[in-house]
């Protein structure tokens, strides 16, 4: 096998597990095959990996249940934390309108809020889809370019769309390890998340779609109490 | 009941015994049927009969022959032995009397 096959080979099999790579390389190596016949078997053997994970629910819910519908709310709920901040802080130091009282309280649940939402949604995410992750990502990075393009609020940053970005992310990554959550962890930040968005239905601040975001924080909680300690 | 490939897999490996791993089990099957066989289809059955207690695979240490990567070993479980004697038992049942079943004379009937 020519070095340049060989690196082509090598890029292919990074689409395998650890061992299975190892495997495969090996007997490659050992049969003395071209380049020509071993890429299109590395690449068919991880074609038929993707399409047994695909077999399963749960890359489905994490990508189109989950990821798509959620990036679309989530972009709101940031949107409206930062319009939020906007007119508590930034209207305030401007001197123009007097902040309302009610102000800082709806800023204060809707960051928490956006942030309980997004690290659930993203564990979740995570949890249900370790090894098809790139179907969630880009289920997640289509809406929010759709969005990013279309945005022409000129007092806010684009960016403002992206808030929910970093909990999701973090979420992401402690589901992806699998983190063990304790049941009391779970239940607890379902049941604040559901209070705080309680609290804002009631001072206006809240939206009957964003009923779709909690449903992983007591998805999560429910898995935890079931499997004992464990999420996901 | 098994598959034809995977009865095929089973056999040569249970045939090659303590040196059943990927490339040989693939080389075997190649000789002996005459067809190719892709490496996706080798290492999904091999998971797919291991589910099923069918297979045990475990990594080996690696050889220089193979630039210093493990080989996958398999071994045939008596679950395996027993589900290729059934699939063999089958086919042989069902090819008596068959027109291209050569018979004890050794020509074709």
């Amino acid at each position: 096998m020519t070095n340049s096959g060989w690196v082509l080979v090598e890029v292919a099999a990074r689409l395998l597990a650890r061992d299975e790579r190892e495997a495969v390389l090996g007997d490659l190596v050992e049969s003395g095959e071209s380049a020509w016949r071993g890429v299109p078997d590395v690449f068919g053997l991880a074609l038929r990996r993707q399409a047994l994970l695909w077999k399963s629910w749960r890359p489905w819910l994490a990508a189109f249940g989950l990821t798509l519908p959620s990036s679309f709310l989530l972009m709101g709920a940031s949107l409206s934390v930062s319009s939020a901040y906007q007119r508590v802080f930034v209207t305030r130091v401007a001197g123009g309108i007097s902040m309302s009282p009610g102000g800082l309280w709806v800023l204060a649940c809707g960051a928490v809020l956006l942030m309980a939402w997004s690290w659930t949604g993203g564990f979740l995410v995570g949890a249900l889809s370790r090894r098809t992750l790139w179907a969630s990502a880009l289920l997640c990075i289509s809406p929010c370019f759709f969005c990013l393009t279309r945005f022409r609020i000129e007092s806010l940053s684009r960016l403002c769309l992206l808030l929910f970005l970093v909990p999701a992310i973090s979420g992401v990554c402690q589901g992806v390890r699998l983190i063990h959550l304790k049941s009391r962890v779970a239940l607890a930040l379902a049941v604040t998340a559901t209070t705080l968005m309680v609290l804002m239905w009631s001072s206006g601040g809240f939206q009957v779609l964003n009923l779709m975001l909690m449903w992983p924080a007591w998805y999560i909680a429910a898995t935890a109490r079931n499997s004992g300690n464990t999420a996901g | 009941m098994l598959g034809e490939f995977e009865y095929v897999l089973i056999t040569a490996a249970a045939g090659l015994g303590d040196n059943a791993y990927g490339a040989a089990i693939r080389e075997e099957i190649e000789a002996t049927t005459g067809r190719r066989c892709s490496l996706g289809a080798l290492y999904t059955t091999i998971d797919r009969l291991e589910a099923k207690g069918l297979l045990t695979t475990w990594m080996s240490d690696a050889t220089p022959q193979r630039g210093g990567r493990a080989k996958r070993m398999v071994k045939v479980t008596p679950k395996g032995v027993g589900a290729a004697k059934d699939f063999y038992e089958a086919i042989t049942r069902v090819s008596r009397g068959a027109s291209w079943v050569v018979n004890r004379g050794g020509f074709a009937s």
